[in-house]
C-alpha cells in the first residue's frame, strides 16, 4: 500500500497559486479519455534506436528510502530504488507485464509443473567482477528468503506455498532446480527481481551467519559495498535530499549493436516532499520527469509547445478505490450482540441493495469534477493496465438513478413517512455512517460526491473522515463498528496476489474478514476460483478462471468500484527511446533511454 | 550561581519525565498504530506483524510500555523508528544539524534586523517610518508562514529569467550535481540553498519581534528615570541608548531563551514546502505515522532545548542586568 501524504493546507492554497490555467480555462477544458488499447499495441511493437552514452536523468520522489535491503523492504519507497541494483531469475516486461527471462536464460518444467530447472545466464558478473552463479540463487532463496530470522520478509510470505517452502538445489554452477510442493501457476512471476531478488553469496553470507542481515544494507551502508547485477549501482544517498545511481559498467544486457547497456551515466532521484514544489521545479527544468496530477494537466499541456517537455497520457493507472459495506454476521462474544445491527445486515448483505448503490454512483461527475477529465470508470476488480488477466467484459452498473430507485422500490424500500428519507420494508429508516481516510484529497472529494449520490437515493448518510491508520484498524478489529467505507488498494498484474482480499478467510476480505466458512454462495464460488486458479498451469484456462472471478465480483459488488485516475507523465524532450506504454509507464526501458546530444 | 544551575538541572528531570509521560499517553490514546500499514499490506502475513508486536511490547498497557521506554532511555537508547526504519537517535542526529543551521541564520538575521527596527520605531513613534513599519508588521504577523513560503517560491519561479533570481535554487539543501562540484563550490551551493528558507523564516519572525522591542522601548521611555535623565540635561543619545535601551533589552533576553528551543523544533510546514529536512517536518511525519518512539525522542530533545534555553536566558540576564546579581 502506498499513500502519498500531502499537506492538506498547502494543497488548498495551491490551486489559485500554482495550479496554472485560470478557473475559466478549467471549465472550458473538456478532456476525453484516450484510446489506451491502441497506445499499448503501439508500445508492444516499438523498436529502440541505438543510443549514445552519457548524461543523467533527474526524477523526483516523495519520500526517503527506508533501507536498501531488498529482502526486508516492505514499501515501494525502498523497492523503487533497489530495483536498479538487484535482479531476479525472471523480470516483468515493462510493456506486456508478463514474466521474461532475466538472470535465468531459459528453463524446463516437468509434466506435473512441480519441478523447474533454470539455466543461469552465462557471463553475468556481480559489480565487484565476481561471476554470478547458481549458488547465489541457492543462497538468496534458502538463506535469505526462507530464513525465519529475517523479518519482515514479504517475499517469504509470497513464496511459502500453502505454508510450504520451495526446495531449491543447485545442480551445477549454471543450473538450479526448484521443486514446488503443489502446482503454483504464478511461479515464474514470483521469482522476478521485485519479489525474489538475487543477492551475492560471497558478500552477504557473513551477515546471515552472524544474524545481522535484517539490519544490513541500511541507509548508512557505504554505497560502494552494495554489489548487484542490476543496471545501475548506488552512488550516494543524502538524507531527504537525493539518491544517486551510477551506471553499472558490467551490466550484462547489450543493445542490438552489441553495446553494453544502460546508456545513461547517472540516475538522480531528488526527494521533494511537497507536490507544488515538485511541479515548480519540473517547470524550471530542475527535474526531468514529473507524474502530473489531474489538476495540473491543463497548465502543463498549455505550456508544452513552448517548453522543452512532452506530456504523455497513458490511460488508467493501476490501484483502485472502492466503496464497501460491512457484511459481518458474527456476534461479539463479549457483549452477546451482533457486530452489525441485523437491520443493517439485511440491507448491506442484499446484492440488490448494493447494485442499486452502484447504479447511483455518478462516475462521470467524479472524473470531470475531481480529476479534471483525466479518469476512467472502473467496473471490476482488475484494471486495464494490469494486462493479461484483465477482463473487460464484466457486468457494468452504469449511472442510472431511475433504475437504482426502481431496484430499491422492488426490494421494499420506500419513503413511507414522507420525510424524504427511505424506510425499508419493516419501516426502519435507512441511515448509516460513511467513512473515508483523510489526507488523500482526491479520495475525499470522491467521497463527497458519493455521499451526494447516496442522499439522492434517499439514504441518510453520516459522512466522516478519519486518519488512515485508525480506519484500517477499525476494518478488521473488534467491534467492527462501521457501515460503509471508501478506500483504495494498489493492484498488480497477478490476480493470485489479491487472494488475501478475495478469499473469504483473508485478513483483507474487508467487508467480512477472516471467515471460517464463506458466508454466501458467491463468496464460496470465489474461494473455489482462487484455489483452482493458482494451480491451473494452462494459461488460457487460468485466464478463464480469473475472468469468472471478475465477473462474479462485478455482479455481487462486495467492493463497489469508483474511478481510476489517468497516469499522466511529463518528460523532458532531450531523452530518446521513450516508449510510453499504458501498462508500463515511460521509464520501463530506462536502460535504453539516452540523451540526444545534438539537442543539448 | 553554580548552585542555581545545578538546582535547575535537577528540577528539569521530573519536568522532562512528566512531559514525556503525557506525550506517551496521548500517542497511546490515539486509535490505530504504526503497524497498521503492515496489517493492511497484502504481502505481509499476520504472523510477521504479531512477531513485531511482541518484540516491542505494543500489546502491553501504556504504563508498562512507558516503563520499557524509560529503561531503554537510561541506557541512552531512544528506540527504533518504524516509519523510518532506523534507530531514533540516528534519525534525529541526521536532522539536528540541518535544523540548527537554518534556525541559527534565521534567528541571527531576525534579531539583527528586528531589534534595531523596533527601537527606531519607538524613538520616532508615529513618524512615517514607524507607521509604514506598523503596516508591514501587521501584514507579516497575519500571513501564515507556509503561505509566505509558497508565495516566495512562486515569485522565484515567475522570475526565472531574471539575473539573480534565476540562480536561486528552489528548495532542497543541495543541487542534483552536488557531488561533482569542487569544495568551494559545494559551500556556495549550500549557502545558496539557505537563502530562500532563511528569508522566509526571517520575514515571518521579524514582524512580531519588531513590535515587541518597539513596545518595550516605548514603555521604558515613559518611565520616571528617563524624565529625570532628560531633566538633568543628559544628551538625548545617552538617555536613549545608554539608559533606556539597556532596560528595554531585559525582557527580550527571556524571549531569546524561548527562541532557543525553536532552534530545534523547526517550522514543519515551511520545511515541507522548501524541502528542508529539519526536525519540524520529521516530528509532523512521526505524529501522523504514530511512530511512538520517534515522537518521544524528538519531544524529549525539544524539552531539553527549552530548559537549556531558559537557563541560558537567565544566565544572560544576570550578565546584562546588575540588579539580578544579588
Amino acid at each position: 500500500m502506498r499513500f502519498k501524504g500531502f499537506v492538506i493546507i498547502t494543497a488548498a492554497a495551491l490551486i489559485s497559486l500554482v495550479g496554472c490555467g485560470s478557473i475559466k480555462d478549467r471549465k472550458a477544458s473538456k478532456v476525453e479519455g484516450i484510446d489506451y488499447m491502441a497506445l499499448q499495441k503501439k508500445a508492444e511493437t516499438f523498436v529502440p534506436e541505438i543510443g549514445t552514452y552519457g548524461g543523467e536523468l533527474i526524477m523526483s520522489t516523495i519520500s526517503d528510502p527506508k533501507s536498501f535491503n531488498p529482502i526486508t523492504a516492505t514499501e515501494t519507497s525502498t523497492s523503487e530504488f533497489t530495483q536498479y541494483i538487484y535482479e531476479g531469475l525472471t523480470r516483468i516486461d515493462g510493456v506486456t507485464r508478463m514474466p521474461e527471462p532475466n538472470l535465468a536464460e531459459s528453463w524446463e518444467v516437468s509434466e506435473d509443473g512441480l519441478t523447474w530447472i533454470f539455466h543461469i545466464r552465462k557471463g553475468v558478473l556481480w559489480s565487484d567482477s565476481v561471476p554470478f552463479s547458481a549458488y547465489d540463487v541457492e543462497f538468496s532463496f534458502n538463506d535469505l528468503i526462507y530464513n525465519e530470522d529475517i523479518n519482515p520478509n514479504s517475499a517469504r510470505d509470497i513464496l511459502l506455498i500453502e505454508g510450504k517452502k520451495i526446495e531449491v538445489t543447485p545442480l551445477d554452477s549454471h543450473r538450479v532446480k526448484f521443486v514446488l510442493p503443489t502446482p503454483f501457476a504464478p511461479f515464474l512471476r514470483t521469482v522476478n527481481g521485485g519479489v525474489a531478488p538475487i543477492l551475492p553469496k560471497h558478500r552477504y553470507e557473513k551477515f546471515v551467519k552472524s544474524g545481522t542481515f535484517s539490519n544490513a544494507l541500511g541507509i548508512q551502508t557505504p554505497p560502494d559495498s552494495m554489489v548487484g547485477t542490476g543496471k545501475f549501482l548506488l552512488d550516494s544517498y543524502v538524507s531527504s535530499q537525493k539518491v544517486t545511481f551510477r551506471r553499472n559498467p558490467l551490466y550484462w544486457e547489450k543493445d542490438s549493436a552489441g553495446n553494453r547497456l544502460p546508456y545513461l551515466d547517472r540516475l538522480v532521484y531528488m526527494i521533494v516532499s511537497d507536490q507544488n514544489t515538485e511541479l515548480l521545479r519540473f517547470k524550471r527544468g530542475e527535474i526531468d520527469v514529473l507524474a502530473a496530477k489531474g489538476e495540473d494537466y491543463p497548465g502543463l499541456k498549455k505550456e508544452e509547445a513552448k517548453s522543452n517537455y512532452t506530456v504523455f497520457r497513458l490511460g488508467p493507472a493501476t490501484g483502485s478505490s472502492f466503496l464497501f459495506f460491512n457484511q459481518n454476521t458474527l456476534t461479539d462474544s463479549e457483549t452477546g450482540k451482533p457486530y452489525v445491527d441485523p437491520v443493517k445486515q439485511s440491507w448491506f448483505r442484499n446484492p440488490r441493495f448494493r447494485k442499486a448503490v452502484a447504479h447511483a454512483l455518478d462516475k462521470e461527475s467524479m472524473i470531470r469534477i475531481v480529476m479534471n477529465g483525466l479518469g476512467y470508470p472502473q467496473w471490476g476488480p482488475m484494471t486495464p493496465s494490469e494486462g493479461y488477466f484483465y477482463n473487460p467484459d464484466v457486468p457494468r452498473q452504469e449511472y442510472d438513478l431511475e433504475k437504482a430507485k426502481k431496484i430499491l422500490a422492488d426490494e421494499g424500500f420506500k419513503d413511507s413517512d414522507g420525510d424524504g428519507i427511505l424506510e425499508d420494508a419493516d419501516g426502519n429508516t435507512v441511515e448509516f455512517s460513511f467513512i473515508t481516510n483523510s489526507g488523500n484529497n482526491v479520495r475525499v472529494k470522491i467521497a463527497e460526491i458519493i455521499r451526494k449520490d447516496l442522499e439522492t437515493l434517499g439514504f441518510k448518510v453520516h459522512f466522516q473522515q478519519m486518519e488512515f491508520n485508525s480506519l484500517v484498524q477499525r476494518i478488521d478489529n473488534r467491534p467492527f463498528n462501521w457501515d460503509a467505507i471508501l478506500l483504495g488498494l494498489t493492484g498488480g498484474p497477478e490476480p493470485h496476489f489479491g487472494k488475501n482480499v478475495w478469499h473469504s478467510s483473508g485478513t483483507l476480505h474487508m467487508w467480512f474478514p477472516r471467515q471460517k466458512e464463506p458466508s454466501t454462495e458467491w463468496e464460496a464460488t470465489i474461494d473455489t476460483l482462487f484455489v483452482s486458479g493458482v494451480k491451473e498451469l494452462d494459461k488460457a484456462q487460468r485466464k478463464a478462471i480469473y475472468d469468472e472471478w471478475q465477473r462474479v465480483a462485478a455482479e455481487k459488488l462486495p467492493l463497489i468500484y469508483t474511478v481510476l485516475n489517468e497516469r499522466t507523465v511529463c518528460i523532458s524532450n532531450k531523452f530518446k527511446n521513450i516508449n510510453p506504454s499504458p501498462n508500463g509507464g515511460v521509464l520501463h526501458n530506462i536502460e535504453k533511454i539516452y540523451i540526444d546530444t545534438e539537442k543539448q | 550561581m553554580r548552585d542555581e544551575i545545578i538546582r535547575r538541572m535537577l528540577i528539569s528531570i521530573p519536568q522532562l519525565l512528566i512531559m514525556s509521560f503525557i506525550a506517551f499517553l496521548f500517542i497511546d490514546l490515539a486509535p490505530g498504530d504504526i503497524l497498521a500499514k503492515y496489517r493492511f499490506d497484502p504481502r505481509i502475513s499476520s504472523e510477521t506483524v504479531e512477531k513485531i508486536e511482541e518484540k516491542y511490547h505494543f500489546d502491553d498497557p501504556a504504563i508498562i510500555q512507558f516503563g520499557y521506554w524509560l529503561m531503554r532511555l537510561v541506557r541512552l537508547d531512544l528506540g527504533y523508528s518504524f516509519s523510518r526504519e532506523a534507530n531514533v537517535s540516528a534519525v534525529i542526529a541526521e536532522r539536528f544539524l540541518n535544523t540548527l543551521t537554518l534556525s541559527f541564520f534565521s534567528i541571527l538575521l531576525t534579531w539583527l534586523v528586528a531589534v534595531p527596527l523596533g527601537i527606531y520605531a519607538a524613538v520616532r513613534q508615529y513618524s512615517w517610518g514607524d507607521r509604514i513599519m506598523s503596516v508591514i508588521s501587521y501584514f507579516g504577523m497575519s500571513l501564515p508562514s507556509f503561505f509566505l513560503a509558497l508565495l516566495l517560491m512562486y515569485t522565484v519561479y515567475v522570475g526565472r529569467d531574471l539575473p539573480i533570481i534565476s540562480a536561486l535554487p528552489m528548495g532542497g539543501m543541495i543541487s542534483s550535481n552536488y557531488e561533482q562540484l569542487s569544495w568551494p563550490l559545494k559551500i556556495v551551493d549550500r549557502a545558496a540553498h539557505l537563502i530562500l528558507p532563511v528569508i522566509i523564516l526571517t520575514i515571518h519572525a521579524l514582524a512580531g519581534l519588531q513590535r515587541i522591542s518597539r513596545g518595550n522601548m516605548l514603555e521604558e521611555l515613559r518611565k520616571q528615570y528617563v524624565i529625570t535623565a532628560r531633566a538633568k540635561g543628559l544628551p538625548e543619545n545617552k538617555v536613549i541608548y545608554k539608559h533606556a535601551l539597556r532596560n528595554a533589552i531585559n525582557p527580550l533576553i527571556t524571549l531569546f531563551g524561548f527562541s532557543f528551543s525553536s532552534l530545534l523544533s523547526g517550522a514543519a510546514l515551511v520545511e515541507i514546502i522548501i524541502n528542508w529536512p529539519g526536525m519540524g517536518s520529521l516530528m509532523l511525519a512521526a505524529v501522523r505515522a504514530q511512530d511512538t518512539f520517534l515522537v518521544m525522542g524528538s519531544m524529549l530533545m525539544g524539552g531539553v532545548m527549552l530548559i537549556l534555553g531558559n537557563l541560558l536566558a537567565d544566565i544572560l540576564l544576570v550578565v546584562a542586568d546588575p540588579r539580578m546579581r544579588k
